[in-house]
């Protein structure tokens, strides 16, 4: 076992409990700030978040949980350049500023947050362990958030990202086949890469 | 060397898109290397007995041969084929469509790649498989859906904010991927099922998924804003292969769903809960096609009738109504096809808008994508002469059989396309004033007569004969309906 993967596999067993508020608040950020570097840096920090509760189903491959870490900076990476293209069309300097309707975005995510956590309180996903299944539940909410209220392109991919993670963590805990795990990269994959050119093609010449 | 069957039908798809990916820039050569490859796919599947091996060389290929995938098995089965040919068949056609209409086009090879996927979901055994490999094709189908030449002038778009002019991709990777929990965890519910057999709270869980993630891969109510904005602001041929194709597959796959769990489906009442939705999206699909403003978007809505005249006639729970929906899955691609040679050219003439007032007059600078567009529009509702007809005819019969008022508001639904296409009739016989005619070459404004491709012009009127020939001689598409219908048990 490698250092690295050792590494993330000590460190989820003592922090996979501030790992799902990591993840939320990641999520947050994203929602609610709409410098895109900081939404990059945001959804960068998610994937390692993620990567620690991963590695906790994945006791015994914990290198498939720093594998679904790559593949996210990967994505992150290639959001990035599309972040750039976009930024040197429209030109300008990229400065720090609150989403639109903060409000209003405020108020909806204290909502759904609240609604993930009584629903993880009320209903127990089966095999699926007290921390993770918040994690789910918290995963899904900001996905439809961000599915169902934004129009940038990036934002509703990271939504969508967020629920194919959600979907991967609740799957991976009743069955975790390498075949599903494999397929489920690959969609993560090309979802990031369909995120990424969709970013740029938008851009008018 | 023994070749199994899937690995013929998926991996020829696949190898001849990576050789077209370096042909991009021979459109005419990609095009028919593409046609050939899936008309050669689909003429195996329908010719090739599925015990008889096929010598190739020094290969063997035996079709009805297994594929072992890391103990998940794939195999061609007599119920798949139909299938699989309609999907090569139609992904050939629309090759030939797209050979004039998009030029250096990544759609040929994704195509491939995308239709082989789609195949791959038709063979594998477990759902699970089958919807990761429906959604994996729906994202790919985003790529071509939206490309930089069929963005420029802002084709078919609103300018409403960020992502309007990608909005149809990004929504339908969006809801392909909201319907994946769904299909997956269904599987893991009837497995658990098969252990309790008396918790019947599983069972419905089951059911309540599995009928939400059909339906947002239907684009039912309320989810059919991917519909409409796909064919708002996507390429019209790639718009065309994602409503027959990809559409086509999840049908097959709600088919192969019903056929494996048909004590579900007899548990479930899915009769009743298909012939509401049907019926919703029907109404809801007329209203909004009768008062479109859009021609791309009455394309959406149209097939959103389409689709809800589909689950109306498997909602009957009769064998007539696997044949009816099949047939009305036969005709959809020349309809379709017609509208989207008619729309690609109505909105050159708008100058890549194609609301009523930018295609103002524009049949009689472009008359044959004009007539494209109405048959097409009329074949997709249902009314004559076209292969829909008879089909929809058959379906408002054996509903007023069961209930009047059912029919009535089936029938309601399509004339509600119908209005829409009247609507775009006015606007596109309207003269231009005189006075205010564009004159040729001023900025933004095309050309007052568009010189129609020769390529173009014979696809249109091949296709409107075919329709016609159809839409009087149904039975041969009706006998073909009937053979595969026999192999759906579900509701004998």
């Amino acid at each position: 076992m490698s250092p690295l993967v050792a590494w993330l596999a000590r460190f989820s067993h003592l922090t996979s409990g501030p790992a799902v508020w990591g993840l939320f608040l990641a999520g947050a950020v994203i929602y609610l700030i709409a410098e895109w570097r900081i939404r990059l840096l945001a959804l960068f920090v998610q994937y390692f978040f993620l990567a620690l509760l991963f590695s906790r189903l994945f006791a015994n491959r914990p290198e498939l949980a720093l594998l679904k870490m790559l593949v996210g900076w990967l994505i992150c990476g290639a959001l990035y350049f599309s972040a750039r293209v976009r930024q040197d069309a429209v030109g300008g300097r990229s400065h720090f500023h609150w989403a639109a309707d903060l409000p209003f975005r405020a108020f909806s995510l204290a909502t759904f947050t609240l609604i993930a956590y009584l629903a993880s309180q009320r209903y127990a996903l089966p095999f699926v362990p007290e921390n993770l299944a918040l994690a789910c539940f918290l995963l899904t909410v900001l996905a439809l958030l961000f599915i169902g209220t934004e129009e940038d392109v990036v934002v509703v991919g990271v939504g969508v990202l967020n629920l194919l993670a959600a979907l991967d963590m609740f799957y991976s805990s009743q069955d975790p086949g390498l075949l599903v795990t494999g397929l489920l990269i690959m969609m993560n994959l090309l979802v990031g890469l369909v995120v990424s050119y969709l970013a740029v093609v938008e851009v008018p010449e | 060397m023994t070749v199994p069957g899937p690995i013929f039908i998926l991996g020829v798809p696949v190898v001849m898109a990576v050789g077209l990916q370096f042909l991009r820039r021979w459109t005419t050569v990609m095009a028919w290397l593409g046609v050939l490859t899936a008309g050669l796919v689909g003429a195996v599947i329908v010719f090739l007995p599925l015990t008889q091996p096929w010598q190739l060389g020094s290969l063997e290929i035996k079709l009805g041969e297994p594929l072992l995938i890391l103990g998940r098995e794939l195999i061609v089965q007599p119920v798949d084929r139909f299938a699989l040919a309609f999907l090569f068949f139609t992904t050939a056609g629309l090759f030939v469509v797209a050979w004039r209409l998009l030029p250096h086009s990544n759609f040929f090879p994704i195509g491939l790649v995308t239709v082989s996927l789609l195949a791959g979901a038709l063979l594998v055994e477990q759902v699970v498989y089958t919807a990761l490999l429906v959604v994996m094709a729906a994202i790919l189908a985003v790529f071509p859906l939206h490309e930089p030449e069929t963005l420029r002038g802002g084709a078919g778009t609103e300018e409403h904010g960020d992502g309007s002019r990608t909005s149809g991709g990004l929504r339908y990777m969006a809801y392909a991927v909201l319907a994946l929990p769904g299909l997956m965890i269904t599987q893991l519910l009837l497995d658990l099922f098969a252990t309790f057999p008396n918790d019947q709270g599983l069972l419905s869980g089951a059911a309540v998924l599995m009928s939400l993630s059909f339906a947002i891969l239907f684009g039912a109510t309320p989810f059919q804003s991917w519909l409409s904005n796909v064919a708002m602001n996507g390429s019209p041929p790639v718009v065309t292969f994602i409503f027959t194709v990809n559409l086509g597959t999840v049908w097959f796959m709600l088919l192969s769903y019903l056929q494996s769990y048909a004590w579900l489906e007899r548990q479930a009442a899915f009769g009743p809960l298909f012939t509401a939705l049907g019926l919703l999206m029907m109404i809801i699909g007329g209203l909004l096609a009768a008062s479109q403003q859009s021609l791309g978007r009455l394309v959406g809505y149209a097939t959103l009738v389409d689709n809800g005249a589909m689950l109306l006639a498997l909602g009957l729970e009769r064998v007539e109504g696997i044949v009816l929906a099949s047939m009305l899955l036969l005709a959809r691609p020349l309809s379709l096809s017609l509208m989207t040679l008619g729309l690609q050219g109505l909105r050159d003439v708008g100058g890549g808008d194609d609301s009523r007032e930018a295609v103002l007059g524009a049949a009689w600078r472009a008359p044959w994508r004009a007539v494209a567009f109405m048959v097409g529009g009329i074949a997709l509702a249902g009314f004559p002469i076209s292969l829909s007809f008879p089909v929809r005819w058959g379906l408002y019969r054996l509903l007023a059989a069961e209930n009047l008022l059912w029919a009535l508001l089936a029938l309601g639904g399509s004339a509600g396309v119908v209005l829409g296409l009247v609507g775009v009739i006015r606007s596109l016989l309207t003269p231009p004033a005189t006075g205010t005619r564009p004159r040729v070459g001023e900025a933004g404004v095309r050309a007052i007569t568009v010189v129609e491709d020769r390529g173009v012009l014979l696809l249109i009127v091949v296709l409107i004969l075919v329709s016609l020939i159809l839409g009087l001689f149904p039975q041969q598409a009706g006998r073909l309906a009937l053979q595969m219908a026999e192999y759906y048990t579900f509701f004998q």
